[in-house]
């Protein structure tokens, strides 16, 4: 069984040597002139105001919020659409009421404004 | 199950979990955690969870570490201050939790000692092996579920919405 | 092939790891990571056991425990941000009072 995970270990080192490689040789073969316009963080533009650990609007998390809820909904919906020819009607059934009441706490959600971005 | 890969990752899993508990700025203990995380689901995979495994990165890495550092963002977690009270924690937490950890490994060596789990796997532990299960004998958990979600959902909207 | 014991004990560590962290951290966000930490450690002994046994009922148990999870979570976090609303702090030594 594990055999067919083998592609995804490869990918995985993969990526990681890839990550390695590409940072390590630009570290290694790259030339380091730096002189203070290169540091700058804008080479043109407005010099930076204030500290980048700015504090974000409650709407982000609103919307990670709703990403869970439906995060949740897909991951039963998976082995749901596998063995769903063999469950028949009552399986639809179960997932669908399953479905509304998720979709009552979307309409919720929505009525409520919280995906409203602009307030 | 393929021993180096689970000692491998067991070993990613206790030093980003030590992390966890040591970096004093809680961006860092987030990140760290979705490395935890990330290692038990190849550790779930070679135990032969194969759903569960792939659930783990996606619901737990990817949806509730996401709200986790969404939050700490929001709030401009800092560094943490050291305690100037709270001295329980310091004389009797850790010692106590030092008898607990021996009282447990103490019993896991006692009765597992020598025990290595069947060669092959005796349940599949793929998508359709768990869909069959759950939604043929755990119908009711399942929809309890859902208002279980709807619930939180609704609760922290009114939390989070009330004094915008 | 590894041991039951040595996965049991992964769980074990991970497990007290996450109890040592509630009990030393003092940022309320850390302490709810920790938590999130103990959960992991459970769910992890929970598939050993169920690989150990050959009994399927674990793995739905560990499923409920990752969605419980994630209500927890977005619920928790609406909790800290409220406290945080209220109080201006996230260090639980000065969340002290009951009432405002």
């Amino acid at each position: 069984m594990l055999e067919a995970y083998l592609p995804v270990l490869v990918h995985f080192l993969v990526v990681l040597a890839l990550g390695l490689i590409i940072l390590g040789l630009s570290a290694w073969v790259g030339v380091k002139r730096p002189s203070p316009e290169k540091l700058a963080p804008y080479e043109c533009g407005m010099p930076p105001v204030g500290d980048a650990r700015e504090r974000f609007s409650i709407s982000f998390y609103l919307v990670g919020m709703l990403f869970i809820l439906f995060d949740v909904e897909v991951a039963f919906l998976f082995p749901w659409a596998v063995v769903y020819k063999s469950l028949k009607w009552p399986g639809f059934l179960e997932m669908f009421l399953y479905i509304a009441i998720l979709l009552a706490g979307y309409l919720y959600i929505w009525k409520k404004g919280a995906l409203d971005w602009s307030r | 199950m393929i021993a180096p890969l689970f000692y491998i990752f067991a070993g990613l899993a206790i030093v980003a979990a030590l992390s966890v508990v040591l970096q004093r700025t809680p961006v860092y203990s987030a990140l760290s955690l979705i490395l935890v995380l990330c290692s038990l689901a190849v550790i779930y995979l070679l135990l032969g969870a194969q759903f569960l495994a792939v659930i783990q990165v996606i619901v737990y890495a990817g949806a509730i570490m996401v709200l986790f550092v969404f939050v700490i963002m929001l709030l401009n977690a800092r560094q943490e201050s050291p305690t100037d009270h709270s001295l329980f924690a310091r004389r009797l937490g850790l010692p106590l939790l030092a008898v607990f950890l021996a009282e447990v490994i103490f019993v896991v060596v006692g009765h597992f000692s020598g025990t290595v789990f069947a060669a092959g796997a005796t349940f599949d532990g793929g998508p359709g092996a768990v869909g069959g299960l759950l939604f043929r004998n755990y119908v009711l958990p399942f929809e309890v579920t859902s208002i279980l979600i709807l619930v939180a959902v609704m609760g922290a909207v009114v939390l989070a919405k009330k004094q915008l | 092939m590894v041991p039951v014991s040595h996965v049991l004990a992964l769980s074990v560590i991970l497990f007290g790891l996450g109890a040592a962290g509630f009990i030393v951290r003092r940022n309320i966000i850390t302490i709810f990571m920790c938590i999130e930490l103990m959960l992991n450690a459970v769910n992890l002994a929970f598939i050993a056991f169920s690989r150990y046994l050959g009994d399927p009922d674990g793995q739905i148990f560990v499923f409920f425990v990752i969605v419980v999870a994630a209500a927890e979570a977005a619920m928790g976090l609406a909790i800290i941000i409220a406290v945080q609303r209220n109080r201006q702090t996230l260090s639980i030594d000065d969340l002290d009072s009951m009432k405002l």
